[in-house]
C-alpha cells in the first residue's frame, strides 16, 4: 500500500522542527548562510536541506497581513517523472519503492552525467531534486524510508508539533485531507488541496498557491 | 501557570499578549490549535505580526509598553457592558471589601506617595475593618467605597478613545478583542491569557500581570479549565529554579529573605505569618512556621534544635529595602564593590540591558567563575572586541558543564509538573553537572575552615551537606524526611523516612524539607512520583486532560490552581462539561481541590477558594504591590510621547534605575531617538543564543542579527530589505541587517506617527560575524517590585550603514 | 529531449505519463538498502527532557555502546506527544557540537589566552579565593549592631538550566557562605 503525507499549512507555525529534524536524522551538515532580509534560511533546497520551510507574506484584499508557511519537500509523485527521465540516462538512478511509493535516488546517480542529473532535476514540476556536484548524487527527501520500513513515522512528521503533518496509507491520508479541507474552508474559503491525485505529499493551502511558493502546485 | 499546557485546549478564547507563543513555546501551539479545533478564537495582541499571529484568528498590533492602557480599557468594557460574572466576583474576590478613607487616587498617583524616595506608604491602601479586625464587606456592592465601585471609577477613564490614542490600536481592533474575550464572562465559558516576558520586562511589568488578573477574575476565568493566567516561562527550569529561589529575596518555597530587623526565628515568623479574622478564610500561609522550620532542619540537620532557633542565626540577613538583584550586582561591580562571583548557565554580557555598562562592570572583578557548555560573551568578556586583554585584571575560571542528556534529576515545567530525566550518556570530556562543581568546591572551602580557621565558619561547618552529590538523594531531601519516629494516620514513620505530604510538616524540628511545595513528590508508599508514566484518568479528568497519574505536580498534585473557584457555593461546577472538581456525595472528585474543606455553603467548615490570600478572596484591589493597588498606565522609561491621556504622571513614579555614567536616557519624545525598539527572541535561538549559536543546524536557519521594520519607515530612512543598518540609542549602537516587512506597521499615537522596530537579542560576538548584543541599546530601568529591566521598550534611531564591522 | 519543467508539462498534455516503473523491470534492492541502515536499531532508549523552554518536552535519547546516536520526541508524553520544535529537534547536534567545552579553562590576569587545567587545581584555586574574600569581607554585624552574617562581595548568577536538585545545592551553598547577591533568569 503506497504511503502519503498530508501537509496542512493552515496548521503550520513554521517552527522548522521538520526542517531541522530532517537534517539531524540524515546527519546532514549545516550550510553557511547569511541574513538577507528574510526568515527563509537556507534560501532554497540544497544537498544539505532536503526539506525547508518557505515564508511568504502579503496583504489580503482587506489589508490584513497574511504570512504563509510552506514546508517544501519532494512530493513522491504517484508517477514520478524524475524516475522516468533518469532511466533514460542511467536505469535505476532514481527508483520508486513499490512498498511505500517513496521516490529515491540510488547509488547509480553517480553514473549520471552532470547534464543528465540536472535534466532529472529540471524535470521535476515542483523543483525539488538538487544535484550535489561533490558526491555526484541527486538529493531529495527519501521519505525516511529507513524509518518507515521499520514502522516509524518520517522524522518531519514525527516532529511536527501542531498536527500540520500526517503520514499514513494513501487512502487514509486522502480521506484525512478531504476532512481537513472541509474544516479549513470554514476559516479560509479559498482553501484547496494541491494535486491530490498525482502526488503522495498532499498540501492543504488556505489560498492560491502563488501566495506560498512558485512551485507549490503542478499547474 | 495557574493551569498547564494541555489545559489550553479547554479554552473558548485564547488571548496571547506579551508572548509570541508559536515562536518561543512552539509546542504550546499543539494545544492552542486544539482549542481552535474546538471552536476557540485565538487572538494575538503584539507589536509585531509573528508566527503566532499567522495562526491566530486575528492579530492586533500594539505599541510596546502600553499594555495597561489596553487592558484597562478591557476592564472598563467589562464593567460598562456588564460582562462580568457576578456570582464569582461577589463571592470569590475582594470586590465587596470596603476601602479605608486613607485610600485615594489623584492624577496618576495613589495616596501615600513620597517623591523623595519614589515610594508609597502602602498602609494608606487599607481596607476598612471592624472591631475584631475583619475587613468590612458589602456583598450588595452598593457601597461607593467598595473595591468594585472604586475600581469602576478608576478605569472609567480608560475609554476607547483614550486607549486607542496611546496604544496606537484602532478602536475597531480594541472592540474586536474586548468583545471576543469578554464573552467568556459566562459560567460555561473560559478564556485563557498566555503571557511571557513581553509583559514582565517593563517598568510596569508586575502591573501588566495584575491587570490581566483583574480581567480574569471579573470574567470568572481563574480556577476553571481553559482559563487562568499562564506565564509560559521561557527557561527550561525557571519554574523550579524560582521555587527553589535562586533569587536574593526569597528562601526556597516562597519565604521572604530574613532581614536584619528579624533577629530571631520568632521575630521572622511573626512578621511573615499572616493572621486572618475571617472564619471562612483558610489563610494557608498561617502554616509558614512549619515550612520554614522544616527548611532550616533540612539545611542544618541535627545541628538545628529548638534551643538554637534551628540555626536561624546562621542565615545571612539582608537590610530592609536593599536590592541584591542582578542589576544592583552589576552596578556595585562597576563601583568596585564586588570581588568575585559565579555565573552559571546564564550569559549576562549578552542578555542584560545596557550591555556596554555590564561589560565594563565585569572588568572590575578580581575573579570570575563561569559554568557553561561553550565559551560565551561572559566567559570571554576580557577579550571582547575593542578590549585589550593585557589591561584586563580579571581571573576567569571556565568550568565545562554537562548537557541535559548527561545528567539526571528533575525539572518543573510551566504547569508545575515535576519531570524526572535520566542520564543517557556520560558527560563529554571532563564536563560536570553543576552540583558536581559546587559540592566539591564547598567541601574544599569547609576543609580550609577546618584546617586554618577563619571568619564565622559555623554556617558552612554546621550545615547538613554531603561528600558526594547524588541527584536522587537531593530529590528526597527536597521532599523531606522525618527526624524522629512519627505516627501519621495510624502509620509509623521512622526517622529518615520520607514525609508523605506537606500537611505533615512540623515546626518542632521533627521534619525537614528543602521545599514544602515539593513534599509528597517522593513517598515511601509510591516512590519517586516524578517518574510516573501512567496516562490513566477518570472520565471526568479525561474530559479536560489533567493526567493526574503522569509525573506529579506541586502543590499536592493539583493540576489547576484555585480550582475551588471553578464551582459555585454548593460545590457544583460552573461548567459541568469541563468540570475541574465537584462536591459529590460528601467529597470532592476530579482534580485535587485547594484544600479538603467542604464548599462555602457549609457555613461552619466551608472555606473561600483563594486560600493563599490572608482573607481568602482574590485581589481585584492589590495593596501588596509597591507601585499601586490598581494597575495604572504609565509610559515606558523612554517614551516617544510627552503626554498621555490618563494623568500628568508620564512614567511610573516608582520605577528603579541607576545613575552611573552609562545609565543615560533619552528624554520624553526625544527627537534624537523617535523610534520605539522592542526586543525578542525566535524559535531557532534560545534567549541570548549562547547554546543555539553553537548548534550549526540552528545557526543555519537564523544566522545573523536582523531588525524588522515597516516599509514606511524603510522608505523614510532610505533603507532597503537586506541592507546593513545601524541602530542607535542613548546608550549604544548596534549593527543589524534590515528586514523590511508588512508585519510591522507604523502606529498613530497621540496624533502623530510613531514607528516601531523589533530586534532579536540572540546574537553575540563570540559567534563570528553574526552581530553583537542588541541589549547594548536597551535601558537600565526596572520594575520596582521585581527589578526586572525594561528590555521590551526603549527609544532609538536607525540609519543605513556605510559598512558593517560586526556582521559579515 | 526537453526535460525542463515546462517540457514536462507539455508531455503531460501529450499523455506521455504512460511510462511506469514496472515497464523498466528493475529490482528495488537499493530501496531496501536504505531501510537496513536504521541508525537507532538496537539502541537503548533513555528518557530525558528538552533543555530549552519550559514546555519541557520529553525526549527519547537513543544510546548505543554508551554513545548518543539520535534524539527524538517521546511519543508517550501527554504534553508534546512525540513532537519537538527546531531547537528540540537539534538536541543531537547540540550534543555533538564541536564548540563544546570539555576541560576546565583558566585565564590568568592580563593574559590573552585560556589554559587547560584539571578540576583539582581549579576548584582548589576557587576555594582559596572564596575563602579569602569571605574571611576579609564577611559582615557579622550591621551599623545598627544587628547580627547579619552576610557576605556582600561575592555574587551568584544562574541558573534556570539547573535541575531542582542542583538549585537546592546552589541555594544552600550560597546561603552557607552568607551570599545575599543571588539571582537568575527569572529576572531577565
Amino acid at each position: 500500500m503506497p504511503k502519503a503525507f498530508l501537509v496542512d499549512t493552515t496548521r503550520c507555525t513554521a517552527c522548522r522542527g521538520c526542517q531541522v529534524a530532517c537534517k539531524e536524522w540524515h546527519n546532514l551538515p549545516a550550510n553557511e548562510t547569511k541574513q538577507r532580509g528574510s526568515h527563509q534560511n537556507p534560501p532554497d533546497l540544497n544537498p544539505n536541506n532536503l526539506k525547508i520551510v518557505r515564508f511568504h507574506e502579503h496583504l489580503d484584499d482587506k489589508g490584513n497581513v497574511v504570512w504563509n508557511f510552506f514546508p517544501d519537500q519532494c512530493r513522491h509523485c504517484v508517477t514520478p517523472i524524475c524516475v522516468d527521465v533518469a532511466d533514460m540516462a542511467v536505469p535505476g538512478a532514481m527508483i520508486q519503492d513499490k512498498a511505500t511509493g517513496a521516490v529515491l535516488p540510488t547509488e547509480k546517480c553517480v553514473h549520471l552525467s552532470a547534464e543528465d542529473a540536472r535534466a532529472v532535476a529540471h524535470a521535476c514540476p515542483y523543483d525539488i531534486p538538487r544535484y550535489d556536484e561533490k558526491t555526484r548524487m541527486l538529493t531529495k527527501c527519501d521519505m525516511c524510508i529507513d524509518r518507515v520500513s521499520a514502522g516509524l513515522l518520517p522524522m518531519c512528521v514525527k516532529t511536527c508539533p501542531t498536527g500540520a503533518m500526517a503520514f499514513g496509507d494513501r487512502e487514509e491520508i486522502l480521506a484525512l485531507a478531504e476532512k481537513r479541507l472541509a474544516l479549513a474552508k470554514r476559516s479560509y474559503p479559498k482553501a484547496r488541496l494541491l494535486d491530490p491525485a498525482d502526488v503522495n505529499v498532499i498540501y492543504l493551502l488556505a489560498e492560491e498557491p502563488e501566495h506560498y511558493h512558485e512551485h507549490a502546485a503542478f499547474v | 501557570m495557574t493551569n498547564h499546557w494541555i489545559d489550553i485546549k479547554n479554552s473558548d478564547a485564547v488571548l496571547i499578549m506579551g508572548s509570541n507563543a508559536a515562536e518561543h513555546h512552539p509546542v504550546s501551539f499543539k494545544w492552542i490549535m486544539r482549542a481552535k479545533d474546538n471552536g476557540a478564537t485565538l487572538m494575538h495582541v503584539d507589536p509585531k505580526f509573528s508566527r503566532t499571529s499567522a495562526r491566530c484568528d486575528f492579530h492586533v498590533p500594539i505599541r510596546s509598553g502600553t499594555d495597561i492602557a489596553f487592558l484597562g480599557g478591557m476592564i472598563n468594557y467589562i464593567i460598562k457592558s456588564g460582562s462580568w460574572f457576578r456570582d464569582y466576583v461577589v463571592n470569590y474576590t475582594n470586590a465587596p471589601f470596603v476601602l479605608a478613607d486613607s485610600y485615594d487616587f489623584k492624577d496618576g498617583l495613589f495616596s501615600g506617595y513620597d517623591a523623595a524616595t519614589r515610594s508609597y506608604d502602602r498602609s494608606k491602601w487599607a481596607f476598612k475593618r471592624d472591631a475584631e479586625g475583619a475587613p468590612v464587606r458589602d456583598f450588595t456592592l452598593k457601597d461607593e467605597r467598595c473595591v468594585f465601585n472604586v475600581m469602576a471609577r478608576h478605569y472609567s477613564r480608560y475609554t476607547l478613545e483614550n486607549v486607542s490614542r496611546i496604544t496606537g490600536v484602532s478602536q475597531e481592533n480594541l472592540m474586536k478583542v474586548y468583545k471576543t474575550f469578554c464573552a467568556t464572562g459566562k459560567p460555561d465559558k473560559a478564556g485563557t491569557i498566555l503571557y511571557a516576558i513581553g509583559w514582565t520586562q517593563h517598568t510596569v511589568g508586575v502591573q501588566n500581570i495584575r491587570a490581566s488578573a483583574i480581567i480574569q477574575l471579573l470574567l470568572g476565568n481563574i480556577g476553571v479549565a481553559g482559563g487562568g493566567i499562564n506565564a509560559l516561562r521561557g527557561e527550561p527550569n525557571v519554574q523550579g529554579s524560582t521555587d527553589h529561589a535562586l533569587l536574593y529575596h526569597a528562601l526556597p518555597g516562597y519565604h521572604n529573605l530574613p532581614l536584619a530587623q528579624w533577629q530571631t526565628l520568632g521575630e521572622y515568623l511573626k512578621a511573615n505569618t499572616p493572621v486572618t479574622h475571617l472564619k471562612d478564610s483558610a489563610n494557608w500561609w498561617s502554616n509558614r512556621p512549619k515550612y520554614v522550620t522544616s527548611l532550616l532542619k533540612g539545611w542544618f540537620g541535627d545541628e538545628a534544635t529548638p534551643e538554637n532557633d534551628f540555626c536561624y542565626g546562621l542565615l545571612p540577613k539582608g537590610e530592609k529595602g536593599a536590592d541584591y538583584s542582578y542589576m544592583y550586582v552589576m552596578d556595585k561591580m562597576l563601583h568596585d564593590q564586588m570581588r568575585g562571583g559565579f555565573v552559571f548557565g546564564v550569559n549576562p554580557m549578552n542578555s542584560f540591558p545596557n550591555t556596554n555598562k555590564m561589560r565594563a562592570a565585569l572588568d572590575h572583578l578580581d575573579w570570575l567563575v563561569v559554568g557553561e557548555l561553550h565559551n560565551s560573551e561572559t566567559s570571554d568578556n576580557w577579550r571582547r572586541p575593542g578590549s585589550d586583554p593585557s589591561k584586563q585584571k580579571t581571573e576567569v575560571f571556565l568550568l565545562p558543564s554537562a548537557h541535559r542528556v548527561e545528567k539526571e534529576g528533575t525539572i518543573s515545567n510551566s504547569g508545575r509538573w515535576l519531570q524526572w530525566f535520566d542520564k543517557a550518556v556520560e558527560p563529554g570530556g571532563e564536563a560536570r553537572n553543576f552540583a558536581d562543581m559546587y559540592v566539591p568546591l564547598i567541601n574544599k572551602i569547609r576543609e580550609l575552615y577546618r584546617t586554618e580557621g577563619g571568619t564565622f565558619p559555623d554556617p558552612l561547618l554546621k550545615m547538613h551537606w554531603t561528600d558526594k552529590y547524588d541527584a536522587a538523594e537531593w530529590t528526597r531531601r527536597i521532599n523531606g524526611f522525618f527526624w524522629k519516629d512519627t505516627e501519621v494516620n495510624g502509620k509509623l514513620y521512622k526517622r529518615g523516612q520520607l514525609v508523605p505530604s506537606f500537611v505533615n510538616l512540623k515546626d518542632d524540628g521533627s521534619t525537614s524539607s528543602l521545599n514544602w511545595l515539593y513534599t509528597g513528590s517522593w513517598t515511601e508508599e509510591e516512590g519517586n512520583k516524578s517518574k510516573r508514566r501512567d496516562p490513566s484518568q477518570t472520565e471526568m479528568q479525561a474530559r479536560i486532560g489533567i493526567y493526574p497519574n503522569w509525573s506529579w505536580c506541586w502543590p499536592v498534585n493539583r493540576r489547576i490552581l484555585y480550582n475551588r473557584a471553578s464551582v459555585d457555593l454548593n460545590g457544583k461546577p460552573w461548567n459541568p462539561a469541563k468540570a475541574v472538581i465537584e462536591w459529590k456525595d460528601g467529597k470532592w472528585i476530579g482534580d485535587v481541590p485547594d484544600g479538603p474543606w467542604p464548599p462555602m455553603s457549609d457555613k461552619e467548615k466551608g472555606r473561600q477558594p483563594f486560600i493563599m490570600h490572608t482573607d481568602g478572596a482574590a485581589q481585584l484591589f492589590g495593596p501588596g504591590r509597591l507601585d499601586g493597588p490598581f494597575p495604572e498606565h504609565y509610559e515606558p522609561a523612554e517614551t516617544p510621547v510627552e503626554t498621555h491621556p490618563f494623568s500628568g504622571q508620564l512614567t511610573s513614579p516608582c520605577y528603579k534605575f541607576h545613575t552611573s555614567e552609562f545609565d543615560t536616557f533619552a528624554k520624553p519624545a526625544d527627537p534624537r531617538f523617535p523610534i520605539v525598539l522592542t526586543t525578542y527572541s525566535m524559535t531557532e535561538h534560545w534567549c541570548g543564543g549562547g547554546e543555539t549559536r553553537n548548534v550549526p543546524n540552528l545557526l543555519e536557519a537564523e544566522p545573523q542579527l536582523y531588525v524588522e521594520m515597516s516599509h514606511e519607515l524603510a522608505r523614510e530612512k532610505g533603507i532597503k530589505n537586506g541592507d546593513g543598518v545601524i541602530i542607535e540609542s542613548a546608550r549604544g549602537t548596534v549593527e543589524a541587517i534590515a528586514m523590511v516587512t508588512i508585519r510591522i506597521r507604523p502606529f498613530e499615537v497621540m496624533g502623530k506617527t510613531v514607528h516601531l522596530i523589533g530586534m532579536p537579542f540572540a546574537y553575540g560576538w563570540t559567534t563570528p560575524d553574526c552581530g553583537d548584543s542588541t541589549n547594548r541599546l536597551t535601558v537600565t530601568a526596572y520594575d520596582p517590585n521585581t527589578t526586572i529591566p525594561e528590555t521590551k521598550a526603549c527609544c532609538v534611531n536607525i540609519r543605513k550603514a556605510d559598512k558593517l564591522t560586526e556582521i559579515a | 529531449m526537453d526535460c525542463t519543467r515546462r517540457g514536462f508539462l507539455k508531455m503531460i498534455g501529450a499523455g506521455a505519463l504512460c511510462l511506469t516503473l514496472g515497464q523498466f523491470g528493475f529490482d528495488l534492492k537499493e530501496a531496501r538498502a536504505y531501510a537496513r541502515s536504521l541508525k537507532i536499531e538496537g539502541a537503548k532508549e533513555v528518557t530525558t527532557v528538552c533543555p530549552f523552554c519550559a514546555v519541557c518536552c520529553q525526549v527519547i535519547a537513543h544510546v548505543k555502546d554508551g554513545k548518543l546516536v539520535s534524539t527524538e520526541g517521546d511519543p508517550d508524553f501527554p504534553v508534546n506527544e512525540g513532537s519537538l520544535c527546531a531547537k528540540g529537534a537539534a538536541l543531537f547536534t547540540m550534543y555533538t557540537g564541536e564548540h563544546r567545552l570539555t576541560k576546565p579553562l583558566y585565564r590568568a590576569p592580563y593574559s590573552d589566552k585560556w589554559v587547560e587545567k584539571d578540576w583539582e587545581w581549579t576548584l582548589g584555586q576557587i576555594a582559596r579565593r572564596v575563602k579569602d574574600a569571605r574571611d576579609k569581607d564577611f559582615i557579622q554585624k550591621n551599623e545598627k549592631g544587628q547580627t547579619v552574617n552576610r557576605l556582600e562581595t561575592i555574587f551568584s548568577m544562574g541558573t534556570s538550566h539547573a535541575s531542582n536538585e542542583e538549585c537546592a545545592v546552589i541555594h544552600q551553598a550560597m546561603r552557607g557562605l552568607g551570599v545575599v547577591h543571588i539571582d537568575h533568569q527569572a529576572r531577565v
